[in-house]
Formats: structure tokens, C-alpha cells, sequence
């Protein structure tokens, strides 16, 4: 009994690692521009179809399908940014207009990929098989690679904008962005950036998943919205949040497995969210005073 | 004897350590009209925020004859009789002007969403009613012909002679006017103060945010002077308009 | 013919729906992601009524309204006192949460196995049991709750709605209290669409989970949108278009396989263009900002 828990435990722990990643490249985004960017779902997606299309159809390697996809997956977040949100952003338009912006291009994008590559399952074999055993835990090749991918990238991430200048200017951004702006920064170029590096993050992490699970065209969207979540009770604001966030979602996630069953671990997942919008909407790790702040 | 209606009584409020009101006590009294100045920055916008509603002190207390308000939300605060003109005006722009006026008036029973379905005919009647009132209004800040222009197709101006009329359909008996003045075309301010003043003569408290000397000297019957957060002097506007650390200090001069 | 009132029942549906949605997202400025949801409630509750507990339809539509009343206020008051991208999350999150639900809680709801046999609705005695019928009849029930949406939204209540949309701080000021005007809005948006829900019901005399998505939240927003929101006609035109769009490419000779994808693909883009270029639609008042 106590077996088949820590086995769902790890497996748990691994998948947060995924969410960690994808929630990691959601926050750079929200945190910057403050757009309920839905459309992140589409980075997802296009991150696994891209690798499958390099790696099925055109028969590249594997590592050359992976760069590929994140690198044009990144290419199509900053497209987001400039067809979709700069418009809407120069015209001063509400985050409501850029969130049923993001929508649309959501349930657009996604249908296009189930128009040229099927509603079914895609399958993403790597070759990579087997499975390492230790203390009465199991774990396949391909969860490792996600736990330590996932994790280096992340870890890199966190430290990147710990102590570079890179972290300065986002946080700068965020913090106040008209007055980021006077002093020089330019707003464009940042916002391109972080929604190129945040879509390659999430193609990243859905490369990665669909090596493991395969993919259809809705995967995007249950991504998106655990990103979401984990940014919530993480802590908006923050990037250490996020990752937080995604891990603790693995691991609930799997305790909903082991105790009631896996049917529900999107509601109570959800139900998680709710109860920290209620009571603690600021996150586990953001400063209390900054979202009363933004609310006045 | 002074009839005081509301009143500060050392009153703080920071943000992040920044002190935008500090120890502030002042009082207001009816049928006057008292005018606070003093630079940008100082703290008056946020006094009227915290004597609105809008936010809660630090410390100390916002007094409504007598009765604590401080800490309220700003809808309780403002059905207990205090009215407010925003420095950013704040028309319902996609309302005509004569919806705009007529959100104003308090108890209307047809904002009930059971009595505007089952008791329509007098629901609509007494909108037919407050019509006619809220006609009254718009005719007198000057806005006749406008009634059923949305409200953000007008000027700053214009809504803000609009916002008037919606606090007067209002009937506030304590008036926080945040530079009423301010943008209103040159020949409707005389009108303004005028009724200002018949306002004050009904009884109204009425308490003006002022950048515009004259207006001051024209109306005010007392001044508080403020400046980075506190009241540094008070009196008839020619006292404190007089003295000379404030023609310093404010007036440059 | 009977394919034509058939266009006409799930327009009629959707038109109510459309405008149900608008009393929150366009009259009050309330985007709510949770449509479907209350589509759903309102579906299942009518539908466990008449057929596990024996009521006619009138009677099932007030148990309908009644239950999804009172889960809607369950949702409203945590998250209508949240920032606006904030109260969209919770709406999402409520959709994810019912039609978790559905599908799962199999002992209640079958799950994915769905509800078959839904009696026919009896009006006063008389049965509907033909598609014109129940045009008819969705025409006499939907024709009423319009008829009170009507009546709200051209009421001082419709109003202060708008009032509320356009600046809470300047409503506050005028002593109303927002977040008691914002609830009402929310449980009545969402009352009104317990009705088409139970029409549904009735019409189809099955349903299943996969009526009550998340897309189908968005399709409903995209209704209003399209049409434009904020007044009465806009959601209805744009009910009848979206119900139209999917005959048009059958007309187009479009393969079925296709349609479903290039009809969402086509929404999508429509929702796109439209918050670029005319965000209030074709003929609403609100324009998101």
C-alpha cells in the first residue's frame, strides 16, 4: 500500500515538474503583461505537433525535432504578441478585448491543427524505452528525462532572473511599466521576448509529455489552465511561485488518485483554485500588500 | 453654534511607508463652503477618498454628524448623505445623459429586479417622475438638448456638468467636489458657483478641492490649507491666501 | 420541413441562452466562462425531475431554475468581489468543477452513458411531440423569458446594470452597492439559461455531458459577441448566425469530418477579427473596454 503511494507520488512529482515548466513560461507572460493569455495553449500544442511533424513526417533526429519545435514554437509566441496583443496594446484596448482576443486565437489555431493533422491521438516515439527500478518504485526512461529537463530548465530560469539584469528589466516591467518605459526600456522588445522564451517553455514541456502520453489537439487547454492554476496559488508576481505551484498541483494531483480516483483530479484541482481565490488570492509565496495595492 | 456635519479627527493613511495624510482633524459645517488647497501631492484627493469611503485610514476616525463612517464602503457612505464629483469625472459613457442623471436618485424602486418585473407600471411611473426632476437638473448645469447624447460623446467639460447633475439628483447633504472647476467652459463657472452657493444657503456641506484662486476667494467661506499629507494652515481664504509662507510655498509667490 | 423547425427550436434555445449570457457579460460587464455550466445544471436538473422523480416539465423548469439559482450564488459570492481576470479564472474554474460532475457522479447524472428517455413535455394537458410543436413551444416558454429579460433590461434595474458596467467606483459613490448588484445580475444571467436548458431537454429527449463543455461556453460567448453584447437584439442575431453557420457548410458541400473543426476554426477567427476591428459587434453597445 504504501508501495503503490510512493509510486504515485514520484509519478506525481514528475508530472508537477511539467507543470512547474509550462506554469514557469505562463508567469514570464502574465507577470510582464497582465493578459489572460490563453492562447499559451496553443504554444503547448504546437510544441508537440511541430516535433512530430519534424520527427514522423520529415524523419529528423530526435534532438533536431525538439530544437526545432521550440525554437518555432517561440517563433509563434512572439507573433502572438505582435498580430494579436501589441495591436490591441497600442490602442489601450482592456484585458478583456486581449483575453477574448486570445480566445479566439485559441479555438482557431487548435481546430487548424485538428484540420491538418487529425482529431486523434498522435503517438511520439523516441526510440528511448525501459524503465529504472529502484526500492520497489518504477520509473520509465522517459519520466527521468522529463523530471531532469524539466527541472534543469527551470532551476536555470529562476536563477537567470534571480541575479541578471534580464530579471531587473521584467521586474521592472512588471512593476510599472509606464515608468519602465520613460527609463528607457522598450516595452515591445521585452514583451516579444518573454512570449517567445514563455512558448518555447510550454513546447518545451508538451514535447516532453507527448513522448510520453502521445497527443491530440485539446492537450493545450487542460496545460493552460494548470498553469493558471499554479500561478494562483504560487503567487502571482513571482516566478518561484509558478513552480511551486506546479509542483504541489502533481503532487495534490496524485493524492486524488490514491484516495478518491483519477476521474476527479481535474475537479479538485479546480476546487483548489477556488478555495485560494477565496481566501489567499495573492498565492502561497506573493507579498500580501501588492495585490491590495493593485486593487486601489 | 457651528453645525458641524462631518468631520476628520487625526486621520492617517500610507502607502508603503509614503504618508499621504497624517494626523489630519479638520470639520465641515453646513450651509458652508470650505476649500481645500494646497500642492499636488499633498494628500487632499486621498482625504476625500477616506472621508468617501473609498478607502479606509490608518488611524482615526471620519465622523458623519457624530456617527463613525470611517471604514465604511463607499455605497453606505454615500447613502448616508455624502455625495462626491471626481477629479476624473466618471460618467457612465455608454448611458445617455439623462440615464446618467437619472442613476442618481436614491430608492428608486424599479432597480429592484423582483418590483421592475411584477410592479412595472409604478416602477414606471415614477421613472416618468424623476424624468421630469432629472430634466430640471440638466437644464440647470446647461445641458438641455443633450439628454439622449451618451455620455462619453461629451466634453471633460461637459461631463462634468453632467456628474453635477447626477450628484445634485443625488441630494447628498455633504458635497466632496474634486476641482468642480476645473475644464468647465469659462462662462458656465459663474452659474456653477452661483448654485454652489444656493446649495451652501439650503444647508449643504459643501467642501471643494481648488487649484483656481479666484474660485476660491469668489466662494470659500473657509480654507484649509494642505501639504504632504498634514494642515499646515486654515482660515478665511483672504487670511490664508494672505499669508505669506503659503504665497511661498504654493502661490510661488 | 421538420429540419427547418428544427433550425428553429435550437435557435430559439440559443437565442435565450445568448441573451441570458448578455444580462452578465454585456449589460453588467460580467464575462463569465461558466455558461455552459448553468446550461447543463439547468438540463440535468429538469431532466432528473421528470424522469427519476415523475414532475411534468413546468414543474421540472421551476426545480431548474431553483437549483441552478442557487448554485450560481454559491460561485458568485467568493468571486464577485475579485478583480476582473480573476473572476473569469473562477467562472472557468466553476465549468471545469460541473462538468466534472456530470460526467463523473455516474450514480446521479449515468456520466458519459447520458440520460435517454426524457418524457415528452406535457403543456397544460397537451403533448408536444412533434418538432413544429415544440417551435411552438419554445416560442411560448422562451417568448416569456424574454420577455422578462426584456422587461429588465429596459427597467431603472437594467440601468443601473449598465451603470455598474461602465464605473463601479461612480456607481459606489452614488450609494449603490455594487457587489449586491452584481450578484443578482450573475444569478439571474444564470436563471435564464436554466430554461433553454431544460427545453433542451425536452426537445432532444436525451442528453449527455458533451453538450455542457467549456466550448460550448465559448460558443456562447461567441454568440454575443458576434452579435454584440450590451443589448437586446445583438445576442439573438448572433444566436440565429452561429446556429446558421453550420448549414451554410453543409450547403457549401463541406464533409461533415471538416465542418465541426471549420466552423470553431471559423468562430475563433470571427472572435479575433471582431476584437480588432469591432469589438461590439455587429450591432451591440458594448465594446469589452
Amino acid at each position: 500500500m504504501s508501495e503503490l503511494f510512493v509510486q504515485l507520488l514520484l509519478n506525481g512529482l514528475i508530472n508537477g515538474c511539467l507543470y512547474a515548466l509550462v506554469a514557469a513560461g505562463y508567469a514570464l507572460i502574465y507577470n510582464t503583461t497582465r493578459v489572460f493569455h490563453v492562447a499559451h495553449g496553443v504554444a503547448y500544442t504546437a510544441g508537440a505537433y511541430l516535433s512530430f511533424y519534424f520527427l514522423v513526417r520529415l524523419g529528423w533526429p530526435l534532438w533536431a525535432s525538439v530544437v526545432g519545435a521550440i525554437l518555432l514554437s517561440g517563433v509563434l509566441g512572439a507573433s502572438m504578441e505582435w498580430f494579436l496583443y501589441a495591436p490591441l496594446a497600442r490602442r489601450r484596448s482592456s484585458l478583456l478585448v486581449a483575453f477574448l482576443s486570445s480566445l479566439g486565437f485559441y479555438t482557431a489555431a487548435i481546430n487548424i491543427v485538428a484540420l491538418v493533422f487529425g482529431n486523434e491521438t498522435q503517438v511520439l516515439r523516441a526510440g528511448v524505452s525501459g524503465t529504472i527500478t529502484f526500492g520497489g518504485v518504477i520509473v520509465t526512461k522517459i519520466q527521468m528525462a522529463q523530471a531532469l529537463v524539466a527541472g534543469l530548465v527551470v532551476a536555470a530560469l529562476l536563477l537567470g532572473l534571480g541575479r541578471s539584469r534580464w530579471g531587473r528589466i521584467i521586474r521592472a516591467v512588471r512593476d510599472n511599466p509606464e515608468l519602465a518605459s520613460v527609463m528607457g526600456i522598450n516595452l515591445f522588445a521585452i514583451r516579444t521576448a518573454v512570449f517567445a522564451a514563455g512558448s518555447s517553455l510550454a513546447a518545451l514541456a508538451a514535447v516532453l509529455s507527448a513522448l510520453d502520453v502521445g497527443m491530440d489537439p485539446h492537450i493545450g487547454m487542460p496545460a493552460l489552465l494548470t498553469a493558471a492554476v499554479a500561478l494562483i496559488i504560487g503567487g502571482i508576481g513571482t516566478f518561484g511561485g509558478p513552480v511551486l505551484g506546479g509542483l504541489l498541483l502533481g503532487l495534490v494531483q496524485a493524492l486524488v488518485v490514491w484516495q478518491i480516483s483519477a476521474r476527479w483530479t481535474e475537479a479538485v484541482t479546480f476546487a483548489v483554485l477556488i478555495l485560494f481565490l477565496v481566501f489567499r488570492p495573492y498565492g502561497l509565496l506573493s507579498r500580501r500588500q501588492r495585490l491590495e495595492e493593485q486593487a486601489a | 453654534m457651528p453645525d458641524v456635519t462631518i468631520e476628520c479627527r487625526d486621520l492617517s493613511k500610507a502607502f508603503d511607508g509614503v504618508h499621504a495624510v497624517e494626523d489630519v482633524s479638520v470639520e465641515f459645517e453646513a450651509g458652508k463652503i470650505t476649500a481645500l488647497i494646497g500642492p499636488n501631492g499633498a494628500g487632499k484627493t486621498t482625504l476625500f477618498h477616506l472621508m468617501g469611503g473609498s478607502l479606509a485610514p490608518d488611524s482615526g476616525e471620519v465622523l458623519l454628524r457624530g456617527r463613525r463612517i470611517s471604514g465604511l464602503p463607499s455605497w453606505e457612505t454615500a447613502r448616508l448623505g455624502v455625495g462626491r464629483l471626481f477629479q476624473d469625472v466618471r460618467v457612465f459613457g455608454r448611458l445617455t445623459v439623462l440615464e446618467n442623471v437619472l442613476v442618481g436618485f436614491r430608492n428608486q424602486a424599479g432597480e429592484s429586479f423582483w418590483k421592475a418585473v411584477v410592479a412595472r407600471l409604478a416602477v414606471a411611473r415614477q421613472d416618468r417622475d424623476l424624468a421630469a426632476i432629472a430634466q430640471h437638473w440638466i437644464d440647470f448645469v446647461g445641458l438641455r438638448g443633450f439628454e439622449e447624447t451618451p455620455a462619453r460623446a461629451l466634453s471633460y467639460g461637459q461631463q462634468k456638468l453632467l456628474a453635477l447633475a447626477r450628484l445634485l439628483a443625488q441630494g447628498a447633504d455633504v458635497l466632496l467636489l474634486d476641482e468642480p472647476t476645473a475644464g468647465v467652459n469659462p462662462a458656465m463657472v459663474k452659474p456653477l458657483l452661483a448654485l454652489l452657493r444656493d446649495l451652501a444657503k439650503d444647508g449643504k456641506t459643501i467642501i471643494l478641492i481648488e487649484h483656481n484662486m479666484s474660485v476660491v476667494i469668489d466662494i470659500a467661506d473657509w480654507v484649509y490649507f494642505m501639504d504632504e499629507g498634514q494642515i499646515v494652515a486654515f482660515g478665511l481664504p483672504h487670511e490664508v491666501l494672505g499669508d505669506k509662507w503659503v504665497r511661498e510655498a504654493y502661490l510661488g509667490l | 420541413m421538420n429540419y427547418l423547425w428544427h433550425i428553429v427550436n435550437m435557435a430559439g434555445i440559443y437565442a435565450i441562452l445568448a441573451m441570458s449570457l448578455n444580462l452578465a457579460a454585456g449589460y453588467t460587464g460580467l464575462l463569465s466562462l461558466c455558461h455552459a455550466a448553468f446550461y447543463g445544471l439547468g438540463a440535468y436538473t429538469a431532466t432528473l425531475v421528470m424522469v427519476d422523480v415523475g414532475f411534468d416539465f413546468l414543474p421540472a423548469l421551476a426545480c431548474a431554475l431553483i437549483v441552478t439559482a442557487l448554485l450560481s450564488l454559491m460561485i458568485a459570492l467568493p468571486s464577485l468581489r475579485l478583480r476582473g481576470d480573476y473572476f473569469v479564472l473562477a467562472t472557468l474554474g466553476f465549468q471545469i468543477i460541473v462538468f466534472s460532475v456530470l460526467y463523473n457522479w455516474v450514480g446521479l447524472t449515468r456520466g458519459p452513458y447520458g440520460i435517454s428517455g426524457i418524457p415528452v413535455p406535457k403543456f397544460f394537458g397537451l403533448e408536444v411531440d412533434s418538432v413544429a410543436k415544440y417551435a411552438l413551444f419554445t416560442a411560448v416558454v422562451g417568448g416569456l423569458g424574454l420577455g422578462v429579460l426584456w422587461l429588465l433590461a429596459h427597467s431603472p434595474f437594467g440601468r443601473l446594470l449598465r451603470a455598474v458596467r461602465d464605473d463601479e467606483l461612480a456607481a459606489a459613490a452614488l450609494g449603490k452597492n455594487v457587489t449586491h448588484v452584481k450578484t443578482i445580475a450573475f444569478v439571474l444571467s444564470a436563471c435564464f439559461a436554466a430554461i433553454p436548458g431544460a427545453l433542451f431537454a425536452g426537445y432532444m429527449r436525451y442528453i449527455d455531458p458533451t453538450s455542457f463543455t467549456l466550448t460550448e461556453s465559448i460558443f456562447i460567448i461567441s454568440m454575443v459577441v458576434i452579435g454584440g453584447a450590451g443589448n437586446f437584439a445583438g445576442p439573438a442575431i448572433g444566436a440565429v448566425l452561429l446556429v446558421l453557420l453550420p448549414e451554410a457548410l453543409r450547403f457549401l458541400h463541406v464533409p461533415d469530418s471538416v465542418a465541426a473543426n471549420l466552423r470553431q476554426v471559423v468562430y475563433g477567427i470571427l472572435l479575433i477579427l471582431l476584437m480588432r476591428f469591432r469589438p461590439q459587434g455587429l450591432i451591440g453597445e458594448y465594446d469589452f473596454e
